[in-house]
């Protein structure tokens, strides 16, 4: 195995297999310390930090409207969502709320965001299995959106589509245009990419009764998102409590009592097509206005002050996103703090992974769906 | 019953708590028995004098919403590993980078630096133009080191 060292047994019998943090399947810079009985997993320590930046601490040194491009590169593949956490925390403490406008208009880039992360997850799952033919599909999916997000705003990945009080630019009738031919085309693309896994015999007895999560556990770990809801919890923070205009559109969110592997799998794909619903409702109830507040022009950007404390949370593709902001009456935070959500999800990987084989143990942080520029920030 | 010192809301209008931090732990273990099931994050704030480390909670079932703080004058803080298993990483981040101990962690080790860093980063008095360099010994443990060596 590539970036693999294997020890000498120790008095069980284990051996110390060192996976990553240059390994394929751990999507980034993971390294695990894994304890192996034979081909069984005893136990795993997880190894991070490979990535770490401290953004927290990078974000007090700028002006509030300078910290949006670090945020973009917490969540790399799905940057808008990681925005509007920000700006759910900065707009609150410096008292500048959107224009309705807006809200929709955010409403619609993270949705897109959230497909453009899940792809990215479906095909590098496939990948840990041994299917290389799903990768391609999603990822041209994937480019579909990321030209959406060019037309919004010059940029495909770490978008910086969004500053406070607003968006960079207005939404005209071409970039409407194509979002609407995009969700035309995409659920008929997306049964195909299902199709692929769920017909395959291999993929289903990798993932069927594998890597079992139980409710209880996951709420004592701090597990939130597809994961949890995979487990059987109903919990998403665009229901529990509404940001946006979210508690103005027409979706449902998915929850699976499987706890599995393929719950985790299901749980994505139909989050997926919920998007799509929400999108469709969204782009049609584009109101007319401004496109960003008066009160936050560019001039007057770097003048912004915030005083006191906000915590605001926002369901991002990974599970609950926080922004805790302190601001002592200055042009710069004084303290930020952000709880990614792969970094709690990574935390129940010891617990999963223990008395399975090794190959499942690929399988499982699979599931998890790692970004490492959020665990490490 | 665990005495509240201070009882206020917050700018987005959600219930803050202040206890002493002898009472922290009794608290969280009263709150949880409410259906304060989820802490959502830890977070420890250097006030310049004292340190500050504020807990958010949530309750899933009737969607409430609360934030306990509570602040140290020695950088010792109780830990809630024993009544919520996630905040075994979150104290290792505060601990590693705020450098808040928190007594009675099983495993309060740093999370993203190696043992070896010196200092805790995100301290207002912290220097962060003193570079510190990252290597690899024969083990193949990190360590942090002032000396560039050979650099890249």
């Amino acid at each position: 195995m590539m970036g693999s060292h294997i020890s000498k047994p120790d008095e069980h019998g284990w051996v110390e297999l060192n996976m990553g943090p240059q390994h394929p399947s751990t999507h980034g810079v993971l390294r695990l310390k894994v304890k192996l009985d034979g081909e069984i997993v005893k136990e795993v320590e997880p190894v991070i930090g490979y990535l770490h930046r401290n953004a927290e601490k990078i974000c007090e040194l700028d002006y509030y409207c300078d910290s949006m491009i670090y945020f973009d590169r917490m969540d790399y593949v799905g940057a808008m969502n990681m925005e509007v956490g920000y700006l759910e925390a900065a707009e609150k403490l410096l008292g500048i709320p959107p224009p309705e406008r807006v809200q929709w208009i955010r409403v619609v880039m993270a949705e897109l965001s959230r497909i453009a992360s899940h792809l990215v997850w479906a095909g590098a799952f496939g990948l840990d299995l041994g299917m290389l033919t799903p990768f391609f599909y999603c990822f041209v999916e994937r480019e579909k959106v990321l030209r959406i997000f060019v037309e919004a705003c010059g940029s495909r990945q770490e978008t910086n589509y969004m500053s406070i009080g607003g968006v960079y630019q207005d939404f005209n009738d071409k970039l409407v245009h194509d979002i609407l031919e995009f969700t035309e085309q995409f659920p008929k693309k997306l049964d195909d990419i299902f199709n692929a896994y769920v017909k395959n015999d291999i993929f289903i007895s990798r993932t069927k009764g594998i890597g079992i999560l139980e409710p209880e556990v996951a709420l004592d770990y701090g597990v939130t998102g597809p994961m949890l809801r995979a487990s059987g919890v109903d919990y998403d923070v665009r229901k529990a409590e509404p940001y946006l205009v979210y508690d103005k559109i027409n979706f449902d969110v998915p929850v699976s009592y499987k706890k599995d592997n393929l719950a985790r799998f299901l749980v994505r794909f139909e989050e997926m097509r919920q998007a799509i619903k929400i999108i469709n409702q969204a782009v049609k109830k584009i109101p007319d206005g401004p496109y960003f507040n008066p009160k936050a022009k560019k001039s007057l950007m770097i003048r912004l002050r915030g005083e006191g404390e906000v915590y605001a949370r926002t369901e991002s593709s990974k599970g609950e996103f926080g922004v805790y902001l302190v601001g002592d009456g200055g042009v710069k935070p004084y303290r930020v703090r952000v709880r990614s959500p792969s970094l709690k999800n990574l935390s129940v990987l010891p617990y999963l992974a223990k008395d399975q084989m090794i190959a499942d143990l690929v399988a499982i942080s699979g599931t998890i769906d790692l970004v490492f520029g959020e665990v490490d920030r | 019953m665990v005495e509240i010192l201070e009882e206020s809301t917050g700018k987005d209008g959600r219930r803050v708590l202040k206890v002493a931090k002898e009472d922290l732990v009794q608290l969280m273990k009263e709150l949880k028995g409410q259906g304060f099931v989820h802490l959502s994050l830890i977070t420890g704030i250097d006030r310049k004098d004292r340190l500050e480390v504020v807990y958010h909670l949530q309750n899933l079932e009737k969607n409430e919403y609360i934030a306990v703080k509570t602040e140290t004058l020695d950088e010792r803080v109780p830990s809630v590993t024993s009544v919520f298993t996630s905040a075994n990483w979150d104290e290792r981040e505060q601990y590693d980078l705020m450098g808040i101990v928190f007594e009675g962690h099983p495993n309060l080790k740093r999370l993203f630096l190696p043992e070896s860093w010196v200092g805790h980063p995100l301290r207002k008095n912290y220097d962060i133009s003193k570079v510190q360099y990252i290597n690899m010994d024969e083990n193949g443990e990190d360590y942090a080191t002032f000396d560039p060596g050979d650099g890249w």
